[in-house]
């Protein structure tokens, strides 16, 4: 900013309905007694120094926390970021079971606060037994490694607030003089619960380690998992899938031995400068096919296209398998049953990739009403396809386009009995010949649905079209006529096209 | 010893003996091979001779492009109405799905009414494209996705059965040629419906106009066949035509609408006819 010094505390301000608000402030701008949440005129009125303001981002927080996120992987595969509970500034790392990689719970400590400082972000770390305690010990305290079992008296000083609750609630509870942790958890719980929910018992309870609290983590651990880096970077889309297909072969033989196939993959890609890109791949049905996966992924890398950025190219390219299946041996029938419904999962899969979107089906539900008869839904492997009642017959045609929204037939002349002639999308047609009528009652069990006498009607070049003349409820209130056009008013409506 | 003739070149037409068909044969066989593909592997045929007569092989040429249009404005659900019928005769004969693709704005066909229509809804598979740019490029897929499986030429029942596109505009060139190079690997059925009014050229086999015609009549003076009148408008390696066609929902056949109402005649050549070779 121009005319301040490079040195002037920084502060970032968000606009709310009462003006600028500090949303985060910088070591000297706390030092300075400026704190988030303070109204950005009062700091400046009270500060004589000038102030480096920069206006909030949070989708720009948000990546960059995504971002510390996939770094911290190196630690343990079960990273989760902060949620809304927590302010989303933050994360949260499972280190049980990997710690001891690093020199026990102490090193590790000690390892990641080196590497974070010399990446130049300040951070403030805690290790316990529960997420609740290690939060509330890094934003409420000194921070630092708990023992086992410790938790109690490690929060029994804390303010309430560290238990994740809200304000309100906080001052609510200060003002009945529980402002300590340790004071709530000597207090009866029963009143406690009754006076502010289960929520305040919940977080005690997950902070305290009487009760379970699963992080929801970055994206869901892999099964199983090859990597291979590289010395030269690699930026050519086909090089690439080449590896990804290396891999997959290599994946191949541990899902075998376990009768398994992928069902769902993820490709993470390192480039040099730290940029780390995770490509998902979901299939619809288990393989352990490496040219398949190779192919799937060529066809999501085109479709990426210039987005994927390659840089200056990626040293290491990994992939997990994320989801599995069981794969059962398929009978194929003379007639190529089988191959039918293998060759449809690989064409639904490819256009997934290459196009962003499923393959549909039309499935039947049982109803008379025509547009609840049908619901389009994303097409799925199964072994009995949904079966359409066969009305061929029954002299009840259907048509082979419905219209998703009935329209209403103009200038209709049907005097008493099936339309003679009418004005549809501006065509006047001459029935030549109409079929009917069908009476379709509406679904009493479900909202009111008008009765509906249906005609197949031809007109004189043979256009055959399903129209339908809306009968009057016994029990509604008519609607006044003068908001209806007339056709409207008479109810004849055109619902379908015959071929 | 007699003089032998110089060697001719092995595709040339051989200019006597044999009766005028084996000449036509042949020469046929050689204007195919100068086509940049060899002549149809498969037909599907229509059943009516008065249609097979005029089309090469006698039938609609399988892995071959062929273009439907309505006839004028107001004929498009005939069109439809036509090109799934081709495709539920092509389903009747081999096991496999076949798969819609419809650019945005087109209307999803409705379910009952392909049964009513004679193609089980089950078999169909739909795609929503979000333009024809992207229609194009799904029906490129999904006439590759037989090799994927592994078992596309080698079987033959690899692959997809049928394979239909509903487009915005007219066919255009470029395309017309990627989908013809792409489905000469194949053995499906390829159809591209485009609204009408928008000719370009393009490289398909057969073009066919389609427009509405009189439902045919039960005993009962009740709609119970579609018809349509169909023009062979252009056909590679064939000839045009004009007919008056019915279909057979139940027996998945087409059938000449006569002068005898009721009476599907000339229908009497059933099942397909033999290919060429």
């Amino acid at each position: 900013m121009p005319g301040h010094p490079d040195d002037a505390p920084l502060v970032v301000a968000a606009g709310e309905a009462t003006g600028l608000r500090l949303t985060a402030v910088d070591a000297r701008a706390r030092a300075l007694g400026l704190r988030p949440g303070e109204p950005l005129a009062r700091a400046r009125a009270r500060l004589s120094t000038p102030l480096s303001v920069h206006p909030s981002d949070p989708e720009a927080d948000a990546a960059a926390l995504d971002r510390l996120c996939l770094w911290a992987k190196r630690y343990t595969p079960n990273v989760a970021a902060f949620g809304a509970a927590e302010a989303r500034d933050g994360l949260f790392l499972d280190v049980a079971g990997s710690s001891h990689l690093f020199g026990g719970e102490a090193g590790l400590l000690a390892d990641l606060a080196r590497r974070l400082s010399a990446n130049g972000v300040p951070a403030r770390m805690a290790l316990a037994g529960t997420p609740g305690c290690a939060f509330a010990l890094a934003r409420y305290g000194a921070g630092g490694l708990v023992p086992a079992g410790g938790e109690a008296a490690a929060l029994r000083d804390r303010p309430v607030l560290a238990l994740r609750i809200e304000p309100e609630m906080a001052v609510t509870l200060g003002r009945l003089g529980l402002r300590r942790i340790g004071e709530l958890m000597d207090a009866p719980r029963a009143p406690l619960a009754r006076r502010f929910g289960e929520g305040l018992i919940r977080r005690l309870d997950q902070a305290l380690g009487h009760r379970p609290e699963p992080l929801v983590p970055l994206d869901e651990p892999a099964a199983l998992g090859a990597a291979r880096g590289f010395l030269d970077p690699i930026g050519h889309q086909a090089v690439i899938v080449a590896t990804a297909a290396r891999l997959m072969e290599t994946l191949a033989p541990r899902l075998e031995a376990a009768g398994l196939g992928a069902r769902a993959l993820r490709l993470t890609l390192h480039r040099v400068d730290g940029v780390i890109r995770t490509l998902a791949l979901a299939l619809s049905e288990p393989t352990r096919c490496s040219v398949q996966v190779g192919r799937l992924l060529d066809l999501r890398l085109d479709r990426l296209g210039p987005a994927l950025d390659a840089g200056f190219g990626f040293e290491t390219v990994r992939l997990d398998v994320v989801g599995t299946g069981p794969i059962t041996a398929r009978q194929v029938d003379f007639s190529g049953g089988g191959r039918a419904a293998a060759s449809a999962s690989g064409l639904a899969d490819a256009l997934r990739q290459r196009l962003g979107r499923g393959i549909l089906r039309l499935a039947p539900h049982a109803s008379h009403v025509p547009e609840r008869a049908e619901a389009v839904e994303p097409w799925r492997v199964t072994r009995v396809a949904p079966h359409h009642p066969v009305r061929a017959g029954t002299g009840l045609l259907r048509p082979l386009v419905l219209l998703t929204r009935s329209e209403a037939a103009e200038d209709m002349l049907a005097p008493d009995g099936p339309p003679q002639r009418f004005r549809w999308r501006r065509r006047l047609h001459r029935v030549a010949h109409a079929d009917g009528p069908e009476r379709i009652a509406g679904e009493w069990w479900s909202g009111a649905t008008p009765t509906r006498d249906y005609y197949v009607v031809e007109d004189e070049a043979g256009r055959r079209l399903w129209v339908y003349r809306q009968a009057p409820l016994p029990m509604q209130p008519p609607i006044p006529a003068q908001t209806l056009t007339p056709s409207q008013a008479a109810g004849w409506f055109i619902h379908g096209m015959f071929a | 010893m007699t003089p032998t003739p110089p060697a001719r070149r092995p595709d040339a037409a051989p200019r006597e003996g044999g009766d005028v068909s084996t000449r036509l044969a042949a020469l046929r066989a050689r204007v195919a091979l100068h086509d940049g593909q060899a002549a149809p592997r498969k037909i599907l045929s229509f059943g009516v001779h008065a249609v097979d007569g005029r089309l090469p092989g006698g039938g609609l040429g399988l892995g071959h492009l062929h273009e439907v249009a309505p006839e004028a404005e107001g004929d498009e659900a005939a069109a439809l109405g036509f090109a799934l019928a081709l495709v539920a005769r092509r389903l009747a004969e081999v096991a496999g799905d076949a798969l819609l693709v419809i650019a945005r704005g087109h209307p999803m066909p409705y379910g009952h009414g392909l049964a009513g229509l004679g193609l089980d809804p089950g078999r169909l598979l739909l795609f929503e494209a979000a333009s024809d740019t992207d229609a194009y490029r799904a029906l490129e897929e999904a006439l590759r996705a037989g090799g994927l499986s592994g078992e596309g030429l080698a079987s033959g029942a690899g692959g997809l059965a049928a394979v239909a596109g509903l487009v915005d505009a007219g066919l255009p060139l470029t395309q017309s040629r990627r989908l013809h190079l792409a489905g000469g690997r194949t053995n499906g059925l390829l159809l591209v419906l485009r609204p009408a009014g928008a000719d370009s050229p393009n490289v398909a086999a057969t073009r066919w106009r389609i427009a509405a015609g009189k439902a045919l009549r039960d005993r009962f003076g009740c709609i119970e066949r579609p018809c349509w009148r169909v023009r062979l408008d252009r056909c590679r390696n064939g000839r045009t035509g004009d007919w008056l066609l019915e279909w057979d929902h139940a027996a998945h056949r087409f059938g000449l609408a006569g002068a005898l109402a009721g009476h599907p005649p000339e229908a009497g050549a059933v099942g397909p006819h033999a290919g060429p070779s």
